[in-house]
């Protein structure tokens, strides 16, 4: 069944007199549960395309429809909600707050979602348990990407969008947390994005979609994806 | 291009530039202000007084004094000028309006400046009229004037308008605090007019010209005429001294707002420069590595302060001298009580190197700041600023800090991290209270001065003013006649300074007095009481001793209390204790019950003041305090806005980022909204706690630093910190809603691109 519909969607960005594209009639489908990874080149939209599926980012034209609801007329604050309870983010550079501990970042759902899953339980499943008192200044890289992804998946979305989630990580590290989103990802049915331009991710895709000028080029499905210790880094 | 750079870094900023301008102009404009304006009152009175041979020195005998007598004081060394002078109140027929009438007989001391119409000839019967007094009454040259004096009428023409020294501060008694030129004047008529009028040439005041101190004086004149006479400096006399509180207060105010105002402008100036410098780090280290020396960078940062410290302090003159000339004026607040010829704003000298070290400090600030940033290599420059590790805050050590919500934390962390944003904001709403409660605090404290003076001090309805000539029989059978209470005073020597013995008997209760609480007391007859002014000088139980001048006589007198005397520094006793000690006095007021045209006309009565006049008096008194006060409330909530927006908008800034991510997460923009008002809200709690002692301690000081001039009793109404409290929370909330506002236009892409 698909989770995610878009339907000739267009993204133009205006600056004084000058348009650009970044979108441009782009027809979409994605399954639920999938492992999606979006591949293309620095400009060719694939960022625009999360963020308009994150709601981040409205569309100029076209209509996104995500688990059955219509999110390109939405309102500030019903996209607002919609971010709350639908989907997660995972970014390149984590962004977390600063001046709250670990525990603290991941249970700052509680404030925006019903029921959100259990802050501890999810930082001991992505192996944090020792640090939860810490502030993310005090962490590693790929700790702070760990607590990113707990922070995403406490709020029990229905879909998982990352953007460039290994970018900022040395390669052993970016492993581990591709590892960790996968698994945390199908233990908890979630359908992932990842937006990258690292062409070893794709591998580990069920389905790959190219971007490049603001077009999808292709999608492919993968029978047989390889698991992150089998793709050479 | 560095210019260029310039330009844009400022639009960039230009919030932070405009508050760190505002804020730098309003201090220097608030310092200059009051500083203009004790300076130009004091040099614009004392070129007037000059202009009028304003008298250094004036003697008193009250049975006048002969030929022989000015010639004596003529022939004195040190003497450059002397007259025998008389000034007297007068009133003018068919109306309720008196005059000062003066008369200078040599006219060479306390002459008169003429504005229109004919210059001074001692051959003239004519009147020369206050012209103040000639415009507010529709007089004017040509016109007749016709007075009472004792019982006789006399008329004469207006020759001449005028203004002089002598009557700068137009009053017409002790009791009158500002001039009212619709009921009260001066005026100025030859000798010759006088002995047409009186019959005979009775001069009880020399007016003199000499750089004799007081002492001296003293010694000379009591060598001269072999007597001790009443010697006044012109420190003592109305004009003079009116013009010297008027400066000594403006320099008190000016030592204590501009200070706070250029405190809170340079502290704004260090928090914000340091966060303009932290913010363009990276670009400071890419010129580094572009190959630009640190100097150069150094030279185009610190002209950011530079140029923000002269846009303000340009501005803050031109401010200066608009506050500064809302008081000094032909128009102005002051001219309600000075009547000056001329109005010119003067700029003390200290102010201009103080303003080139005001520009210099804030361009040394930029400096600092910049300096800070430019430390070590190049790619240290270019990582960003590390703002410092974070902790927790102690609150949440103790037993509920657990419990506290995501806000609370997020926001005291907040607080705890940005130490010297948190500190200003902090200064910023303490001020605003200060001054609020201040402000307000001295209308309270004026109000219920005139409260006092009107329901407790001032029972009466008439006040009659005896003539000189009133025996002491016809002014008590004038006093049972009126049910009257009645009042004698004079100048006595009292700890080496001039005082007003004041004697009174106040059986009837249309006279009363309070003690230092305001409450009403009674005196006794078994000693003297002295003034608030006066009580460090003798305790209770203490015998003191004070000698009329005129006289050879020292009386001792126990001190059996304190009272708190609205104008005059003085010491009271009742007419019994006067009569027990054996001082002799001569009534000079009876103040009785009825109303003016119940009083029959007799020969002994000089004037009658009904007390509705005096009370509206204090009118443009309690106009001029209004003026301040709002003036302080502008000010207060200006320095709100200001401080409040600018550190609102760099706190939005630098967290611009977390609010980002918590939009990313699903947070809706009111509840973000909620999170950046309710820090502002705290700190205005926390400011508010101590603005409110603050301002009491203020106000306080500044009544304490006023003391040797009035003897006001603090007094802060319930209103006063109701509206001070609901201003300062209305400014923080509006501040707050503003600077929330700008969180629905967060650009969440934007805003997570790029490392931390």
């Amino acid at each position: 069944m698909a989770i995610v519909t878009l339907e000739n969607v267009t993204r133009i960005y205006k600056s004084g007199d000058h348009e650009q594209k970044a979108l441009d009639g782009v027809d979409l489908s994605l399954e639920e549960g999938k492992f999606v990874v979006i591949l293309g080149p620095s400009g060719a939209g694939k960022s625009t395309l999360l963020n308009l599926l994150g709601g981040l980012d409205s569309p100029t034209s076209g209509t996104i429809t995500v688990n059955g609801r219509d999110i390109s007329t939405l309102s500030a604050n019903e996209l607002a909600d919609y971010r709350a309870s639908t989907v997660g983010f995972v970014f390149q550079f984590y962004n977390l707050i600063p001046t709250l501990t670990v525990l603290e970042n991941v249970a700052l759902v509680k404030e925006i979602v019903n029921n959100p899953l259990d802050a501890k339980k999810m930082l001991a499943e992505v192996g944090l348990e020792d640090h939860m008192k810490q502030f993310p200044a005090e962490l590693s890289g790929g700790e702070q990407q760990r607590v990113s992804i707990a922070r995403a998946l406490a709020k029990n979305p229905k879909i998982l969008l990352c953007d460039e989630p290994t970018g900022a990580l040395d390669s052993e590290t970016g492993v581990m947390v591709l590892k960790l989103l996968l698994s945390m990802a199908r233990n908890y049915h979630k359908t992932i994005v990842i937006v990258t331009h690292n062409q070893n991710i794709a591998k580990m895709a069920d389905v790959v979609i190219r971007v490049k000028n603001g077009k999808i080029r292709s999608c492919e499905e993968q029978t047989a994806p390889m698991s992150a210790e089998e793709v050479e880094w | 291009m560095m210019i260029r750079k310039l330009f844009r870094t400022a639009w960039k900023y230009k919030s932070q530039f405009l508050s760190m301008i505002i804020m730098v102009a309003i201090g220097v404009g608030i310092f200059l202000g009051f500083n203009i304006e004790w300076k130009s009152i004091e040099a614009d009175t004392s070129s007037f007084f000059e202009e009028t041979n304003y008298a250094d020195y004036r003697l008193y005998d009250q049975t006048g004094f002969s030929e022989a007598d000015i010639d004596a004081i003529r022939n004195m060394e040190g003497v450059d000028a002397a007259t025998r002078y008389l000034s007297v109140n007068l009133d003018l027929r068919d109306e309720n309006k008196s005059i000062c009438l003066n008369v200078s007989e040599s006219y060479n001391v306390s002459t008169m400046l003429v504005t229109e119409g004919m210059e001074y000839d001692e051959d003239s019967d004519g009147i020369w009229l206050s012209d103040q007094f000639a415009a507010a009454n529709d007089l004017t040259v040509g016109d007749t004037l016709t007075f009472v004096i004792s019982g006789r009428e006399f008329s004469a023409e207006i020759v001449g308008l005028i203004k002089s020294g002598e009557m700068m501060i137009c009053t017409s008694g002790e009791n009158q605090l500002m001039p009212d030129y619709t009921t009260f004047g001066f005026a100025y008529v030859t000798p010759k007019t006088l002995t047409q009028v009186m019959g005979i040439a009775f001069y009880p005041q020399i007016n003199l010209l000499s750089d004799m101190d007081k002492e001296e004086m003293e010694q000379a004149v009591a060598d001269a005429l072999g007597r001790t006479t009443l010697t006044l400096s012109k420190n003592e006399h109305v004009s003079y001294a009116g013009a010297l509180s008027e400066t000594e207060e403006g320099k008190t105010m000016g030592s204590i707002l501009p200070v706070l105002f250029l405190v809170i402008a340079i502290l704004t100036m260090v928090t914000t420069m340091h966060r303009i410098t932290a913010n363009e780090k990276t670009q400071i280290g890419t010129l580094k590595a572009l190959g630009f020396r640190d100097r150069r960078i150094l030279r185009h940062y610190t002209s950011y302060g530079f140029v923000i410290g002269l846009i303000g302090t340009i501005l803050g003159i031109v401010l200066g001298y608009g506050i500064a000339s809302l008081i000094i004026s032909p128009d102005g607040m002051m001219s309600t009580y000075f009547d000056l010829p001329d109005w010119s704003l003067v700029m003390p000298g200290f102010c201009w190197p103080l303003l080139v070290l005001i520009v210099l400090l804030l361009t040394l600030i930029s400096f600092l700041s910049v300096k800070k940033m430019l430390q070590g290599t190049a790619a240290d420059a270019l990582r960003p600023y590390a703002p410092k590790a974070m902790k927790k805050s102690i609150l949440e050590y103790l037993p509920f800090g657990e419990k506290l919500s995501f806000g609370t934390k997020w926001n005291l962390r907040d607080v705890v991290r940005h130490k010297s944003r948190s500190a200003m904001t902090l200064i910023g709403v303490t001020g605003c209270m200060i001054l609020l409660v201040g402000g307000f605090g001295m209308k309270d404290t004026m109000a219920e001065y005139l409260r006092l003076l009107d329901e407790k001090i001032c029972n009466y309805t008439t006040q009659i003013n005896l003539s000189d000539t009133a025996s002491k029989d016809e002014a008590l059978a004038l006093a049972g006649q009126v049910n009257g209470d009645w009042l004698a005073s004079y100048g006595v020597s009292y700890g080496g300074k001039a005082v007003i013995l004041e004697i009174y008997s106040a059986k009837q209760g249309n006279i009363r007095f309070v003690d230092g609480d305001n409450s009403l007391m009674e005196l006794t007859d078994e000693g003297v009481y002295l003034c608030q002014r006066l009580k460090d000088t003798a305790k209770i139980g203490d015998t003191i001793t004070f000698s009329p001048y005129g006289s050879e006589e020292i009386y001792e007198v126990e001190v059996a209390g304190y009272y708190r005397s609205v104008i005059t520094e003085s010491i009271v006793m009742t007419d019994i204790c006067a009569d027990n000690m054996g001082i002799p006095y001569s009534i000079s007021a009876i103040y009785t019950d009825k109303t003016m045209d119940d009083i029959d006309t007799s020969p002994i009565i000089s004037g009658k003041q009904d007390k509705q006049t005096l009370m509206d008096s204090y009118e443009s008194f309690m106009e001029i305090m209004n003026i301040m006060v709002l003036l302080l409330v502008i000010a207060a909530v200006v320095l709100g806005i200001v401080v409040l927006y600018n550190l609102g908008i760099m706190s939005y800034l630098e967290r611009s980022r977390e609010l980002a991510t918590l939009k990313v997460l699903g947070f809706r923009d009111r509840h973000i909204g909620r999170l950046l008002i309710s820090q502002n809200l705290w700190l205005t709690v926390v400011g508010v706690l101590i603005g409110l002692p603050g301002g009491f301690a203020t106000l306080y000081g500044l009544l304490t630093a006023l003391a040797t001039e009035y003897e006001l009793k603090l007094v802060i109404g319930m209103y006063t910190y109701m509206i001070s409290i609901v201003l300062t929370f209305g400014t923080s909330l509006l501040v707050g809603r503003m600077v929330a506002g700008k969180n629905k236009k967060i650009d969440m892409v934007e805003a997570l691109k790029g490392a931390e």
